[in-house]
Formats: C-alpha cells, sequence, structure tokens
C-alpha cells in the first residue's frame, strides 16, 4: 500500500465550550465554557496546577492536548528527559483575543489602572505551545500561524512544510480560537511524516475534523 | 561558488535556492534598508526617554516612529489617506517598496505573503480608540488587508511567535518556496509600540529608562522600538547567487513560559541545527538577539558558548532601534546583510564592559568583518528560539 | 494581625490562581518561593502589583520584593508597616 493509498485515519481531541470529544468519545461534564474546562481537568488529569494560571486560550490548548497523548499512550518524559523530534504547530483566526481583552481591562480606566504581568504573559498565542512543550519537553520547533477564516487549505500546506526540518518526526497539530473566557473551540491531532505526505488527503482530513468546530 | 544542503524529507530534486532579491526597512532611523543602515553605521540611534505615554505614567526608552512622517511616506507612496491602520501602514509602507524594487508582480498566485507580528492593530482594543471596525483587531484580517492592497489571490499567513516571528517568517517562507507551490514569498514585518504593549513590558520590570547595554555589566533591561521591514525572496533553480537564506531552525527550551532557559537550550538547540545544515565556513558573525536584560543576554552567552561559537564576533541591534518586535527577526537579518556586503561587524551600541559569564566578542565600536555569512540568533516568550543562515555569493 | 494575614492568604490565592489551596494549607512562615507555594518570577511581579493594588505600596525593585515576599509573616509585617490604605 503507497502512502497515497494509506488509510489517512487521524486521531483528535475536540474541545468546544459545549462539550469535549477525545478520539470519538464523548466526556460527560455538567459544565460549560470556562467551569467545563475546570471541570474536565479535574476530572481526567488534575496533576499540574499550572494550569489554573492560564489564560482562556492556553486552557484550552493544554487540555486537548494532553488528553489526546493520554488516549494514545504516549508515554510522558520525565526529569532529565527531553525530545527534539516532536514540534507542535497550531494554529488559529482570533490567536489571543481574549487574553487581549482580559489583559486591556487592567489599563483601560486611568483610575483603575493596575496591568497584569499574569495577564500580559498570555496576550501571545504561542504560548499555549509553550505550556505544552514545558508539561511533556518537547524542545522541538513551536509555531503558531495565525489565518483569515477557517483554511484548512492553508494548514495542511504549513503543517507539511514544517515536516522540512529533517529532526521533525511528528507533529501536534492544533487548532485554537477564543474570543472570551466561555467562547472557545479547538482540535489537537498527533501525527508524523506520512500523514503530511499527501497534501490534499491531509487537507480533507482536515476539514472534517473542523467541522466539528462550526 | 556553494551548493545550498539538500533538506531530507524533500526530493533532492525539488531543492531550490532561495535568493533574497529585494529588502526595506523603514523605521525612524530611514525609508529605505541603505538609509538604516549608514544611521546605523555612523551610532545613530531612534531611541529617546518618554516620561509617560497616555496611561503609561512610568518612564521608559522607545524608538518612536514618527506618525507625520509616516502619513508622508504613504503618501508619496500612493497609499490612500484615512483607510489604514498605523500597524498596517508600516507594513504596506516597507512592502511596497521591497515589491517595487524586487520587480515581482505581487499579484501572481506563485507569490505568497508572510506576515510577522506579535501584536498587529491591538490599539485597536483601546475603547478611546475609535475609527476602524472592531473585526481589524484580528491579524488576519491585517494580512489580508496587505495582500489585496497587491491584488494577491493567496490567502496570506501571520507568523505569531512572539518576538521570534520575523525569523520565522523567513524560514516559512523559505520552505513555502521549497515546497515548489510558490516562486516568490513577500515577508513583511511590524510592530507598534502601543500602552498595551509599553505597560505589558513595563509590568514585567523588564524595561530600562537608560539607553539599554547589550552584554555590559551594568545592564538593566530592555528598550522598545516601532519598524516595519521586508524581504522579498525567490526560489530559484539556478546556482547560488547574491544573498542565500540557506536554513533555519526554531526550537524550544521547555522550561519556562517567559524567562528563558537558564542553560540556553532552544537557543543551542537551533543555532547546532543552523551549523549542521549550513556549516560556519566563513561566518562573519552573529547578529544576536541582545535585549540587554539580565537573564537573556546571559543566557546567549551559554548558547554561543556550547554551540562552539564564543569566539565568532557578535552584534546586536537593541542599541540603536529597541526591540522591535515582530520586525526585529527581518530588519537584523537585512542590516546584517548590509553590514556583511560592507565588510563590517556593527558595533553593539550601549556595550562597554562583558558581563556575562561567557564573554562574548563584542564591542562597541565597528571592526572590519571576514566572511560572506551570518547567522541571525532570536529568543522569545513562550520559551521559543530560532536562527538561521544567510550567505553571501557573488 | 490575624485577621489581615487571613485577608492576605485569600488575596495571594485569589490572584495568583492556587484554586487547590485553602489559606488553611498555608503555613505562616514557610517560604513562598522554590518550595512552599513553588512560586515563580510572574508570580512575584503579580504580589508588586496587590502590594500597590490594595495596600498602596510602591514597589520599583523585583528583587526586594523577593526578600518582602518570602513568607507570609515577612510580608505581613511590611504591609503593616509600610501600607497607605
Amino acid at each position: 500500500m503507497t502512502d497515497m493509498e494509506k488509510e489517512r485515519n487521524l486521531k483528535y481531541t475536540v474541545i468546544t465550550d459545549k462539550g469535549v470529544t477525545v478520539c470519538g468519545r464523548v466526556l460527560e461534564h455538567n459544565h460549560t465554557g470556562s467551569a467545563m474546562l475546570t471541570e474536565i481537568y479535574r476530572a481526567q488529569l488534575g496533576d499540574w496546577p499550572k494550569f489554573f494560571k492560564m489564560d482562556t486560550l492556553s486552557k484550552v490548548g493544554y487540555l486537548a492536548a494532553e488528553l489526546l497523548l493520554k488516549e494514545l499512550g504516549e508515554r510522558r518524559l520525565e526529569g532529565e528527559e527531553y525530545a527534539s523530534d516532536r514540534a507542535i504547530v497550531l494554529f488559529g483566526t482570533t490567536a489571543s483575543l481574549c487574553a487581549d481583552r482580559n489583559y486591556q481591562e487592567t489599563i483601560q480606566d486611568s483610575d483603575n489602572y493596575y496591568p497584569s504581568p499574569a495577564l500580559f504573559v498570555y496576550t501571545l498565542p504561542n504560548i499555549v505551545t509553550g505550556e505544552i512543550a514545558i508539561r511533556n519537553h518537547y524542545r522541538g520547533e513551536t509555531s503558531f500561524y495565525v489565518l483569515d477564516g477557517y483554511d484548512t487549505g492553508s494548514m495542511a500546506f504549513h503543517l507539511q512544510c514544517a515536516f522540512q526540518d529533517d529532526v521533525t518526526e511528528s507533529l501536534l497539530a492544533g487548532w485554537v480560537d477564543s474570543t472570551d473566557n466561555d467562547d472557545f473551540r479547538c482540535f489537537f491531532t498527533l501525527m508524523d511524516r506520512a500523514d503530511a505526505s499527501d497534501l490534499k488527503g491531509l487537507e480533507n482530513e482536515l476539514k472534517g475534523i473542523m467541522d466539528n468546530l462550526k | 561558488m556553494g551548493q545550498p544542503g539538500v533538506l531530507r524529507g524533500v526530493e533532492k530534486e525539488m531543492a531550490r535556492v532561495i535568493e533574497c532579491i529585494a529588502d526595506n526597512v523603514v523605521s525612524p532611523l530611514g525609508r529605505t534598508s541603505m538609509e538604516n543602515y549608514v544611521n546605523v553605521k555612523a551610532g545613530c540611534s531612534g531611541l529617546a526617554r518618554y516620561e509617560e505615554m497616555d496611561r503609561v505614567s512610568s518612564p521608559f526608552m522607545l524608538s518612536r516612529m514618527d506618525r507625520y512622517l509616516m502619513d508622508e511616506l504613504c503618501i508619496g507612496l500612493g497609499i490612500p489617506d484615512g483607510k489604514y491602520t498605523f500597524f498596517e501602514k508600516m507594513l504596506l509602507s516597507s512592502s511596497i517598496q521591497a515589491v517595487r524594487k524586487s520587480s515581482i508582480d505581487p499579484s501572481s498566485d506563485r507569490v505568497l505573503f508572510i506576515i510577522s507580528t506579535t501584536k498587529g492593530n491591538v490599539s485597536l482594543l483601546d475603547r478611546d480608540v475609535k475609527g476602524f471596525p472592531h473585526e481589524r483587531v484580528l491579524l488576519g484580517k491585517s494580512a489580508s488587508i496587505v495582500s489585496s492592497y497587491f491584488g494577491n489571490p493567496n490567502a496570506p499567513v501571520v507568523v505569531c511567535n512572539a518576538c521570534i516571528s520575523g525569523v520565522c517568517a523567513q524560514i516559512e517562507a523559505m520552505r513555502a518556496l521549497q515546497s515548489g507551490r510558490y516562486d516568490y514569498a513577500v515577508v513583511t514585518g511590524a510592530d507598534e509600540q502601543s500602552p498595551f504593549i509599553i505597560s505589558g513590558f513595563l509590568s514585567f520590570k523588564a524595561l530600562t529608562d537608560t539607553p539599554c547595554r547589550p552584554f555590559d555589566k551594568d545592564r538593566t533591561g530592555l528598550n522598545l522600538g516601532e519598524c516595519a521591514a521586508t524581504v522579498v525572496l525567490k526560489a530559484s533553480d539556478a546556482p547560488a547567487c547574491g544573498w542565500v537564506l540557506e536554513g533555519g531552525a526554531i526550537r524550544n527550551d521547555a522550561n519556562h513560559i517567559s524567562g528563558p532557559s537558564r542553560t540556553g537550550e532552544g537557543s543551542y538547540l537551533a543555532l547546532m541545527e543552523v551549523l549542521r545544515k549550513c556549516g560556519s565556513e566563513g561566518l562573519a558573525f552573529v547578529n544576536v538577539h541582545g535585549t540587554a536584560t539580565a537573564y537573556n543576554d546571559e543566557m546567549e552567552s551559554i548558547a554561543l558558548y556550547r554551540a562552539g561559537l564564543i569566539d565568532v564576533p557578535v552584534t546586536g541591534l537593541k542599541g540603536y532601534y529597541g526591540h522591535t518586535m515582530g520586525a526585529a527577526g527581518i530588519m537584523e537579518s537585512i542590516l546584517s546583510m548590509y553590514a556583511v556586503q560592507d565588510g563590517t561587524v556593527l558595533a553593539t551600541r550601549g556595550y562597554a564592559e562583558q558581563g556575562v559569564t561567557y564573554p562574548v566578542n563584542v564591542s562597541p565600536e565597528n571592526r572590519p568583518a571576514h566572511g560572506n555569512r551570518f547567522i541571525k540568533l532570536l529568543s522569545g516568550f513562550g520559551g521559543c528560539n530560532a536562527a538561521l543562515s544567510y550567505a553571501y555569493y557573488s | 494581625m490575624e485577621e489581615m494575614i487571613l485577608k492576605l492568604k485569600q488575596e495571594i490565592i485569589e490572584v495568583l490562581n492556587l484554586e487547590d489551596v485553602k489559606p488553611e494549607d498555608i503555613d505562616n512562615d514557610a517560604p513562598l518561593f522554590g518550595e512552599g507555594l513553588g512560586l515563580d518570577s510572574i508570580d512575584a511581579l503579580e504580589l508588586i502589583v496587590l502590594m500597590e493594588k490594595n495596600y498602596g505600596i510602591k514597589l520599583q525593585d523585583p528583587a526586594k520584593g523577593k526578600e518582602i515576599f518570602k513568607s507570609i509573616n515577612v510580608m505581613a509585617d511590611y504591609i503593616q508597616k509600610n501600607r497607605t490604605r
């Protein structure tokens, strides 16, 4: 079977403010929005208190990545073990808009002017990639691309480009958007070089996954 | 005449030479790359001290673009008045000049636009700022405004990877061209130093209200700056000629989201990867990030030492421009090209006395450069680091 | 003072998003940074903001902050002596 004929079957997690699906399995939850994120974190993970310091975009991306890696049975690197062969490449349209708005609130009013460093640090969407890299000891490439609209064609193309770094053997790919603390959507998948070889196939697959977000 | 290294994973037949065929820098130090270079070589700086700005009531250093001069420049370039935010004007004023210099047809579907920025139109979030629809705060919208100004049919992409965006954008352009889908990439970057950004860095206690001092033992922090910079890259099947982008790498420290790794892991890995792909023959200098914070410069000296580059001349440009965020990687690469062709290692303005563990080969004076290659190194929030290598073939 | 210390702990927990920590979990003499609560550099900067916002104390030098934030007791003592609110 050639690469073209191989059954492209990316496993993925989807998180929206309404619910979470991990490799096809819908997770139980009672809340929606940001309360749901806390609920899912406590129920499924609960081992990384830094989660509570994250902004919404990072919480969503972090959860999606962790749930996926756990489901796929990926071994966690610990201690002095680090890997440079796994990249994290994310896409979105809102970038850090949610965090930007939250930070702006701390500087908007000259009578209540208290710029928050903890909020400011999250006003960059690539911080999501940093949080995942720190947790998982990934020292590979981390990137964030902002697109104008739901553009799985560009996403597929730039994911394929990422594999031109010949050290990169696998890649956590994701789409993550958030406009406020209770509005967010994302999907994450783990792909390898072979998954990126057929561009049209990859684009079609990403399109199918993206439909879960709409 | 050299052949660039072939990348594994790309068919040998597809390995194309990536040339920089045009460039532009718009900053307080000039409207063209050459104007900027001449001023930097002469020791001029765009930095000035501000006691306050808007709601920001603490002093800071800023290299700020004059808004009237920018409007004047835009009128001269035919950019219609009243349609674009200051950030968009920055991108347009630089990319228009570079595209004209390149003589490419930017409306061709073989041309890809890549924008590099950290915060784009974030100043529109200020409720006192009016005049543009709210959706302009989305980076993708600004990108489309730039690409459609040129009539380009392709979806542009914004590289939003903190302070390393400018290097990443060039790396991504190189890959896009290597793929064979595009023949040209217009890589343009800018950031407006709005109260949003200034207040944020002040809250981090990362800024100094005196001119920054990269690698100096008395360094106390960053200065900020505004700049727009553009390179036009071309994929060629001919032997290497002119400035060739030979390779790049992006690596994460996996340590902390705002502080650099104490052992410079990501910078070291990025440097090693670039050295592995491109070699160090004819390396004239390393143009570093050199933000003049206690941690960054120390970390970079460690990374350079570990990568075996501690004796290579080092140059840092933050003392002339401040930290220009999304433009930094592009502008600092362009000035490095001009410096190599001028046979000069530019002075690291603000440096006087060694203040890092591994003494970097840095100087407060311009020095003769030997070689046809340079490496550009950057680090950013999120633990990311990037390096690229350009070589000049005459 | 005890009331002030309890309030301070609640403020710290809220401002630093220490979700799983209750005031009774924080020992008044335990180090806040490094071990103990394991706070980091960004937390130190947020505490500087807290000092100004809630107590009117302006700290320009983050290094001074690390001394003052050594423990709850040290911090409370400093606030008591320097607060303007």
